[in-house]
């Protein structure tokens, strides 16, 4: 078998391949700006070039003066319309076009809309702005910023962690380190430009726009536009990557609709890859200090972790990733504090493994001193400190394979080969360095609806408002509808990206696999009960069998006593053409209102560490070689193995190449993105593929992911953990930890680049 | 994008006639109104972004002369036509073997996508990619002149350690140059007043108190060749190119080494570096350095020391004076140690 | 400034072009007149004229009158209809946009629609045979899971064929190296790599 579709282990499913595959490879997959709109304006964004001040003047002569151009929005024009909200739906509370201030570089100024994509962007080019400028603040350590405590300023982030007496432990260690570290700013870059196409139905507005929260969105829009949400449609039935760059709606939505409105005719604006950096979120730059300290047999006796973020000055966005490391080992006790630092950015938002990116890399790149410091094997001292209950609230996992992952991963990678010694792996001209790290992820699942049909014919018709940003979720749906309805996966029609579908979560938190497999499955099982009824029933094929002596399997209901009927044959008994059902799923420990709250695009996420029976997490262990240059110091990854253990696998195939993808994205953290800011402008100055590097072809060599079987019934009915956040959570560390190892040299502040092993 | 109108001539003459009629004779050929366009993957990309605003483009793919499209091998040389892409000349067989340093810097460019559109005249000329040159709301001396330079202060980490002036601290990012630069390639003009050679150290233009003048070509001079002069012992040579990830980068520091050895001792040393200068940059010092020497790490750290010499680093970039000097002792080493 | 007639004699004549263009693509929306061109700019007329040309796309033949800066890429998806071909960057770093002209792998957004006059484009809509089989290159790509997203697919696909066709598919280490100007961001290069490897001695050109 190839390595695409790894052999299902236990509680794992068939690799089968996508369902949206044929689609995908023909061009006929359409990605919402190439869903056919007739009779096209082509709208450009004008962006600030300032990061803090006002527009005092907006010059649109030379603009209005190019053939074609048919319409500029800008100030004035959004007057009637309500200022987006900062929250899981609005990317920023920045209304751009509402007033003239401006908050962050790259700020929308205006909009122009032309005959053609060309017309519309000479227009725009010709927009220019006179600012009243100040004197911005850029990011850490510029003069100007305000840090304020993170804890309650956001509903994700209520409190500071803590547990024991972490300085009397500390102060008592007999080994401990006190270390900085720090990551950059990084922009998600999916392939896909974000765009806003825009129509008016009569009262009806359509828009076709990638996003991960339709639902979410669907409500959000209608509020700015003081619209009823019904009459609003979100349509993304294929997203480009996301990364959570989809997650939160940005003011450009609002403003092409309005756009739309006054032309009455669709609007398409396609933002540029430049302006993206501008207009859309990142992931903010931290920084870290950790203080561990442990006995000399390796068992760790006190923990700190603080930590800082950059926010906008309007929002508060905060991922406060203390709740993760907080519960990674048995620290004995725990210290934790997160502070935001208001700059004049635009706001943050998330980007894959939000709060575990930064602040699990820190935690991971300590632990690796740590053992240094110990004279230990790494993987010995994480297993030393393998807790039996999280630590701080001591509630039990829900399940942790934590240790298999590792014992899977390094037997994989042949770590039991490397020498200790620093330095002492060479090939050639190459200094060779292992290194490992844990990787760490919430289960959260959230309520989520579906609707499935199972036609006389036999064909399912599944329809679910979540989205295909390149998970496989369509796939693993029709999976689930596959087995539950016993129906061939060519049978199955998955209907996703829609808000007028059933609403499903935002795609975001690794919760979709879970949330909408457990919708699925509801909804499967409730058609499955109406078909036994029919089976069942006076004068139907199976009648005088129990519901709970029956099966389904392969288009029959099979009795325990061996009968068995045709699933089209007790539909036609049953006098329908079809058995649809609509299931709403609210997970355990849901509040009365969780499923309005779905409805209304605000979803409860429930998991992770807030349960009150276990804590919930999927766990992970990543090796990497790395190798040097020795004059040169270019660093290469040739190798990689990841080891993960995510409950039920739905689909090996799809399940692996999100892993391993993460993985990668992993390597891009470690050595290649940032995006880099003009301390004095506050501006993004590298603002496009070119200069913003993720890894290309050439720079994966051989990478292996293993998937460790394990069992989890309390995550949620489907028994799925997330794992398209958990891949890229080790890797940084991982190779951190391996640069060490072929240099001696800690290298704590991302990306790790050829200039800091130079010296 | 500005409109433009566009045209395809048939003839050098026709194109030199066209362009000298629509520019004046003392514009630069990047800021004038009339611009040849040959792959379009330079020039394209920066008309997008309004920093080329032609408004008359002279595509030079319809020339009929057939001179411009081959690669011809004599016991001269080898003479590349201009509109040769740099995937064709990255792939023949007598470049791979007689020079394999210009083979190598042209495979380690860019993607093969644009080694296919790209023309190797068109990539000799190809603009910095100085992040405040691409976007028009920064300062900038090369695109506005007198507008300042907001590199110099900013953000850097890119930028030349090389030739760079008070005005201009932009890299010349191109690979293949840095090659024809080390082999003493000749460059073929054809402008509305005749044809001329040029050799290619005169080709680009320190930038000086003048960083807009990029170029000694006038505005309606066309490249038809590329010459470079046969070199036997350029079998031993090599380009070795240092970037950030493996592929698809441009080079933090790159070095085209060209070796006549005696044993271990050095003839002739050719050298020219990459990523490092704000123009192919030839250095000549370093070559004095190891004529008649013998080629080991420690000579070659003598020969990279004299090449930095005159290195003026700015606040991120400080490590491409020692990132250039192992780059070249390396290539230096590598070449030395080529089964040729 | 000049009249152009002076100099068309060599290349195209847009005006004599522009007559008898009845059969340019319906779909084919135009700048404004060029009399409203001159009066906006005053710089001559032909500054903003369309300019007619033909192209060969998926072996059917388009005659367009386009603005001359639109790029392949957006002649592809907003004039021809073909949507497959994708727009990454617009500004050739990411290689999304990869389409085959005359049977070489190009950048179509980096290429003015009017250079391409005459040439053979080939898209990903173009690969598929008539009865629907898949490419042998489509094929591997659902069979190794060579994407996720789906994005970057259609330029991946094009790439890899004319990277096959080049010769630069002789080991993984060349296909990885000769991929690299293809960026996708969902990483699934080992995939991309690994369905090239299975498609390259089907693949005979596309």
């Amino acid at each position: 078998m190839d390595a695409a579709a790894p052999r299902p282990k236990d509680n794992q499913g068939e690799p089968l391949p996508r369902v949206d595959g044929r689609l995908k490879v023909t061009g006929q997959a359409h990605y919402p700006a190439d869903l056919p709109t007739g009779n096209i304006a082509y709208g450009a964004l004008a962006t600030s070039s300032i990061a803090k001040g006002k527009v005092t003047k907006l010059h649109l002569d030379d603009a209005r003066a190019v053939p074609g151009l048919l319409d500029i929005v800008t100030y004035g024009d959004m007057d009637k319309v309500e200022k987006p909200k900062f929250g899981n739906s609005g990317a920023t509370s920045v209304g751009p076009l509402h007033d003239r201030i401006i908050f962050h570089d790259g700020q929308i100024i205006a909009l122009a809309v032309a005959e053609t994509f060309e017309a519309a962007e000479e227009a725009a080019q010709l927009i220019r702005a006179e600012y009243e400028e100040e004197k911005p603040t850029a990011t850490f350590d510029s003069p100007g910023t305000a840090t304020i405590p993170a804890a309650g300023k956001s509903p994700l982030f209520k409190e500071d962690v803590k547990a024991g007496d972490f300085d009397a432990a500390y102060a008592g260690a007999a080994v401990k380190i006190d270390q900085r570290y720090s990551t950059p700013t990084q922009h998600h870059n999916p392939i896909e430009l974000f765009s806003t196409t825009a129509f008016w139905q009569g009262d009806q507005l359509v828009v076709h726009e990638p996003s991960q929260n339709v639902t979410g969105w669907k409500v959000e829009l209608a509020r700015q536009l003081k619209m009823d949400p019904g009459k609003v449609r979100i349509v993304s039935p294929f997203i480009g990557g996301a990364f959570g760059s989809k997650g939160p709606m940005t003011p450009r939505t609002a403003i092409v609709a309005v756009a739309a409105k006054r032309l009455g005719r669709p609007v398409r604006c396609v933002t540029s890859r430049m302006q993206a950096f501008g207009t859309q979120t990142y992931r903010a730059e931290t920084r870290h200090r950790i203080q561990i300290g442990a006995g000399k047999d390796g068992r760790i006796a006190a923990f700190a972790h603080e930590g800082w973020e950059v926010t906008s000055r309007p929002d508060s966005y905060v991922v406060g990733g203390t709740s993760a490391t907080g519960r990674m080992y048995d620290y004995g006790s725990i210290l934790t504090h997160v502070s935001l630092v208001q700059a004049d950015r635009n706001t943050p938002g998330y980007m894959r493994s939000p709060p575990e990116t930064p602040y699990v890399y820190a935690l991971e790149n300590a632990m690796d001193e740590m053992a240094v410091a110990l004279g230990m094997d790494p993987v010995e001292f994480r297993r030393i400190n393998e807790p039996k209950t999280e630590p701080i609230g001591k509630k039990p996992f829900s399940s942790r394979s934590l240790i298999q992952c590792y014992d899977q991963a390094a037997e994989a990678f042949g770590w039991a080969k490397r020498d200790p010694k620093v330095g002492a792996m060479r090939d050639r001209d190459w200094l060779v360095g292992m290194g490992c790290a844990t990787a760490i992820y919430p289960t959260a699942v959230a309520p989520c609806a579906a609707r499935v049909r199972l036609t006389v014919d036999g064909d399912v018709r599944l329809q679910c408002g979540s989205h295909e940003i390149g998970t496989g979720v369509r796939t693993v749906a029709a999976q689930m509808a596959s087995e539950r309805l016993g129906v061939g996966i060519d049978k199955i029609s998955v209907e996703m990206g829609d808000s007028s579908l059933p609403p499903a979560p935002v795609s975001g938190g690794s919760i979709s696999t879970a949330s909408v497999c457990s919708a699925v499955l509801k909804a499967c099982d409730a058609v499955r009960a109406k078909l036994y009824a029919g089976a069942t029933a006076e004068g139907g094929p199976l009648a005088g069998s129990h519901n709970d002596e029956l099966d389904l399997a392969d288009g029959k209901i099979v009795a325990k006593s061996g009968a068995s009927a045709k699933v089209e044959d007790v539909i036609k008994t049953m006098q329908v053409g079809a058995i649809e059902e609509y299931a709403e799923f609210a997970p355990k420990g849901a509040t009365p209102e969780a499923l309005k709250k779905l409805y209304a695009g605000t979803p409860e996420f429930h998991g992770g560490e807030q349960d009150e029976d276990s804590v919930k997490y999927a766990f992970g262990a990543e090796f990497v070689e790395v190798r040097i240059n020795r004059y040169t110091r270019e660093i290469r990854v040739p190798r990689l193995v990841g080891a993960f253990a995510a409950g039920r696998i739905m689909n090996t195939r799809t399940a692996r190449s999100q892993l391993m993808g993460g993985m990668i994205w992993g390597i891009g953290q470690a050595l290649h993105e940032a995006t880099e800011i003009d301390r004095r402008y506050a501006r993004y100055v590298n603002r496009d593929l070119q200069d913003y590097l993720v890894p290309v072809n050439a720079d994966i060599k051989d990478l292996q992911v293993i998937l460790v079987p394990e069992i989890d019934h309390a995550v949620n009915p489907a028994g799925v953990k997330g794992l398209g956040e958990l891949g890229n959570v080790g890797t940084a560390a991982a190779v951190a930890s391996a640069v060490y190892h072929a240099t001696g040299k800690r290298i704590r502040d991302l990306p790790i680049r050829i200039e800091q092993l130079l010296a | 994008m500005r409109p433009f109108v566009y045209e395809q001539p048939t003839e050098i003459s026709t194109a030199a006639a066209m362009a000298s009629r629509f520019t004046r004779r003392d514009d630069q050929p990047t800021r004038a109104n009339a611009q040849f366009i040959a792959g379009g993957t330079n020039l394209a990309d920066y008309m997008k972004l309004g920093v080329a605003q032609p408004d008359r483009l002279l595509d030079l793919n319809r020339l009929a002369d057939p001179g411009l499209r081959q690669i011809r091998v004599t016991d001269d040389g080898i003479r590349f036509g201009a509109l040769v892409r740099m995937g064709e000349a990255a792939d023949h067989p007598d470049v791979k073997r007689r020079y394999p340093v210009i083979a190598d810097s042209l495979k380690l460019a860019a993607s093969g996508q644009i080694r296919n559109m790209a023309s190797l005249a068109g990539n000799i000329l190809q603009r910095t990619r100085c992040e405040y040159f691409r976007e028009t709301s920064w300062a900038c001396n090369k695109r506005v002149p007198g507008s300042g330079c907001a590199a110099m202060e900013g953000f850097n980490r890119q930028h030349a350690v090389l030739g760079a002036s008070d005005a201009c601290i932009a890299t010349y990012h191109g690979d293949f140059a840095q090659a024809l630069m080390a082999l003493d390639a000749i460059v073929h003009a054809e402008g509305a007043r005749g044809a001329r050679n040029i050799p290619f150290a005169k080709l680009h233009r320190q930038p000086g108190d003048t960083p807009h003048i990029e170029t000694d070509l006038a505005a309606d001079e066309i490249i038809t060749a590329i010459e470079v002069p046969a070199i036997p012992w350029a079998r031993r040579s090599l380009y070795l190119k240092i970037r950030d990830r493996e592929s698809y980068a441009f080079a933090l520091a790159s070095a085209a080494v060209a070796l006549d050895l005696d044993g271990d001792g050095v003839r002739e040393a050719r050298i020219a570096l990459g990523g490092l200068a704000t123009v192919p940059w030839r250095a000549g010092k370093a070559e004095e350095v190891l004529q008649g020497k013998p080629l080991d790490e420690h000579s070659a750290t003598i020969a990279a020391d004299a090449a930095f010499a005159d290195a003026v680093p700015r606040q991120h970039n400080a490590f491409k004076t020692e990132l250039g000097k192992r780059t070249l002792v390396r290539a230096l080493l590598e070449t030395r140690d080529m089964k040729v | 400034m000049s009249q152009p007639s002076a100099l068309s004699a060599t290349g195209l004549n847009r005006r004599s072009f522009m007559t008898g263009t009845a059969s340019a693509a319906a779909a084919v929306p135009l700048l404004g007149s060029p009399v409203k061109a001159e009066a906006a700019h005053g710089s001559g007329a032909e500054l903003r004229q369309p300019v007619v040309t033909s192209l060969r796309i998926n072996k059917q033949s388009y005659e367009l009158s386009i603005d001359p800066r639109t790029s392949l890429l957006d002649v592809l998806r907003d004039h021809a209809g073909l949507t497959g071909t994708k727009k990454g960057c617009d500004h050739g770093q990411c290689g999304a946009c990869t389409v085959l002209v005359d049977g070489k792998r190009v950048l179509s957004c980096l290429s003015f629609a009017v250079m391409n006059g005459g040439k053979e484009v080939t898209t990903i809509e173009g690969l598929a045979s008539s009865d629907g089989a898949l490419h042998p290159m489509q094929q591997a790509f659902i069979d190794h899971d060579a994407f996720q997203c789906g994005y970057c697919t259609p330029g991946q696909i094009m790439s890899a064929i004319g990277c096959v066709n080049e010769g630069h598919a002789q080991s993984e280490g060349d296909i990885r190296e000769y991929m690299s100007g293809n960026i996708c961001r969902c990483a699934a290069y080992p995939n991309i790599v690994a369905a090239i490897m299975q498609a390259r001695d089907e693949t005979k050109g596309a």
